[in-house]
């Protein structure tokens, strides 16, 4: 019986020495690892500020880019950047709080709940910590506040940038009437809503196309292409000539979709589709001749004007309260100007 | 005194006779009655194109599903790393391209059977929880992938994949892979020893130990065997969405255990079938479809989906209480 017991413990103990051991040498690499915000501190414009990043994590591709851009941007000149970036809602609104208690400079933010983000950013405010909100709007509750600064993608010209290029390509094939369909980012979020009222708006202003179908993708690649698969099913071929996926990576499974089908994608008679915040994949799928186009709101720029706007108010020269960037289409038409641009996420 | 006995006597034979009900095939009559009538008054369901959709949404939440019942047979509860896991695969699948189809298709396999090998060998030799084990897992093959990719996208140099995006008789190809993949799922649980094995494990890994079973190695088995169809369907996401970020596998970590708990298979462990998950599978997959077609919204089909699980649960602690 002891023995037994002995055998059995052996492997145990030999488990837990291994595991013990990986992780004293996983603690000890992170304890020693160069992090993004300990970069040694050269001198420049921003030397011996501190800028407290609460941005996306880099498990998002698009945040991953940002970060890659902007981060150095501000090192290069000599501030010292807090890394606080996560894609958890809940992990933000503690590094945000965490963001205030430290008094930095600024707090440079891109949110993932605006919600939830109000009470955080109304004690920024409060204790004197001017607020950048990046990409998104801040919520309406404390989006006017003098303290709360803004550098914005303009969601509604990316939505009306979205319904003119599936207009086109419909009008191009010939049609002067279509059916559209939607695959929304997640709809409790401003950023999907303003989408929405740019998107709208434009089939508004052309009422012989119809949005038939609005659902929310989640920003979920393959929530996206199921979505697709039963909204094409339901409307069939001759019930559907367009499709909008909020996000490049939500445009190309509903192509996907569509193929398995045995719909037709664009060409003379196939469905016309076009994606949002534009992506490699996205341009490699325009050149190929299915996706038939996208709009901008392209990391790399983002980040480059964010960090233009950073170095700006530190250094004084008050720029606007908010800035919104000008968005453009992309399409077969323009596709070398904006190539190398929407190929970096 | 009497009539209070009486009553004593009345409740404890309504509670029994409430215990009693075969509440299982109840409830799957309930909602297979339930199912026809809906599908039989919604419009544009009983078309081949909506046949086509349905069954191909579930084809890849089914492989991963398939996984899980292995996981669930043998008590180890649930992976809560299945999108985690499935996304790595698919990365390594798509960052494999340039060797061609069949040796990324290996090397996809093979991440599938060594991630999970790596988390059945804890379950299986050190009885480490699965739940908190798998939650560790799902942190740790997030942070791994971010680390290597830098948080970029895997963007295949060549495009040997289209073959997994082919129509074979006009029905998806993962759709005939889910369908055999199922056929042998089956046969590995009911016509091997190693499958028979898994029950007992699952059943009681006491008496199963205590009868000589080599339970560590049944448990390793089952979760290898998981990984390999999760890597499966980690295929047929990863052609399907063309690149891969850790965010692909999206829901499919609940989808897949909603799908196996649809089907019937005990949380616990010991009973099941990889036949049923299908039907669990579809079930979901049927139910999704109808509420779209009926308009409602992607949160409405969370909702019931939601619900249907936890009423399934229910239905088989019921179940397993009438048969003790």
């Amino acid at each position: 019986m002891s023995s037994i017991h002995s055998s059995r413990s052996m492997p145990r103990r030999w488990g837990s020495a291994v595991l013990a051991g990986a992780m004293s040498i996983g603690l000890l690499a992170a304890c020693s690892a160069t992090g993004p915000g300990d970069t040694a501190k050269t001198e420049g414009s921003l030397s011996g500020e501190t800028i407290a990043f609460v941005g996306y994590g880099d498990t998002s591709p698009w945040g991953a880019y940002f970060n890659s851009v902007y981060m150095p941007a501000l090192e290069a000149e000599g501030a010292t950047v807090l890394d606080l970036t996560t894609m958890d809602a809940g992990i933000q609104v503690q590094n945000f709080n965490q963001a205030v208690a430290q008094k930095p400079s600024v707090i440079v933010t891109l949110l993932v709940d605006t919600q939830a983000m109000v009470g955080p950013m109304r004690k920024a405010v409060e204790a004197g910590v001017p607020v950048i909100v990046v990409d998104g709007p801040a919520d309406p509750a404390i989006a006017d506040d003098p303290g709360i600064r803004s550098v914005l993608s303009d969601n509604v010209a990316l939505g009306e940038l979205a319904a003119t290029n599936i207009i086109e390509g419909i009008k191009a094939q010939g049609r002067d009437e279509g059916n559209v369909i939607v695959v929304a980012g997640t709809q409790a979020m401003l950023v999907t809503q303003d989408r929405m009222k740019g998107f709208n708006k434009v089939f508004d202003e052309n009422p012989s196309f119809t949005i038939l179908d609005v659902q929310d993708g989640n920003w979920d690649p393959t929530l996206s292409g199921t979505l697709a698969q039963q909204l094409l099913a339901k409307y069939g071929p001759d019930g559907v000539q367009g499709a909008y996926g909020m996000a490049d990576y939500m445009a190309l499974p509903i192509i996907n979709a569509a193929k398995q089908l045995g719909f037709a994608v664009g060409g003379e008679d196939g469905l016309i589709v076009s994606g949002g915040n534009c992506f490699k994949a996205g341009i490699e799928s325009i050149r190929a001749g299915e996706l038939y186009g996208t709009a901008t709101e392209d990391p790399g720029t983002i980040a480059q004007k964010t960090a233009e706007y950073t170095i700006e108010l530190l250094t004084g020269k008050e720029p606007p309260r908010v800035v919104t960037l000008t968005e453009d289409r992309v399409t077969a038409a323009n596709l070398d100007e904006f190539a190398d641009r929407c190929s970096k996420a | 005194m009497t009539g209070a006995m009486t009553a004593a006597t009345t409740d404890t034979s309504a509670s029994t006779g409430i215990r009693n009900l075969p509440w299982q095939k109840v409830t799957i009559a309930v909602v297979i009655v339930a199912l026809a009538v809906l599908c039989a008054t919604t419009p544009q369901f009983f078309t081949i194109n909506n046949a086509k959709a349905i069954l191909a949404s579930a084809s890849i939440v089914g492989l991963a599903a398939l996984g899980g019942t292995f996981i669930m047979i043998v008590g180890s509860i649930v992976s809560l790393a299945t999108a985690q896991t499935m996304a790595v695969i698919a990365m390594v699948f798509l960052a494999s391209q340039q060797l061609g189809l069949v040796p990324a298709i290996a090397v996809a396999l093979l991440a599938g059977a060594a991630i999970q090998a790596i988390q059945g060998a804890l379950v299986g030799y050190w009885s480490a929880n699965p739940v908190v084990l798998t939650i560790a897992a799902a942190f740790a093959l997030t942070g791994l992938a971010t680390f290597v990719t830098g948080g970029t996208t895997v963007y295949p140099t060549v495009n040997n994949f289209e073959v997994l995006n082919s129509t074979p008789l006009g029905i998806p190809l993962s759709v005939f892979v889910f369908i055999g993949a199922a056929v042998l799922a089956e046969i590995i649980l009911r016509r091997t020893v190693r499958g028979q094995q898994m029950y007992l494990v699952g059943e009681n890994r006491r008496a199963a130990r205590a009868a000589g079973l080599p339970v560590p190695h049944i448990v390793l088995f089952a979760w290898v065997v998981g990984g390999v169809l999760l890597a499966v369907g980690a295929l047929f996401l990863a052609a399907f969405n063309t690149t891969a970020t850790i965010n692909l596998g999206g829901t499919i970590t609940f989808d897949a255990i909603a799908a196996v708990l649809a089907g019937g298979t005990a949380i616990a462990g010991g009973k099941g079938s990889a036949l049923r998950t299908v039907g669990g599978t579809l079930a979901i997959a049927i139910i999704a479809d109808l509420l779209l077609l009926r308009g409602f919204s992607t949160g409405a089909q969370l909702l019931v989906k939601g619900l249907l699980v936890l009423v399934l649960v229910i239905v088989v602690h019921l179940e397993s209480k009438r048969e003790k």
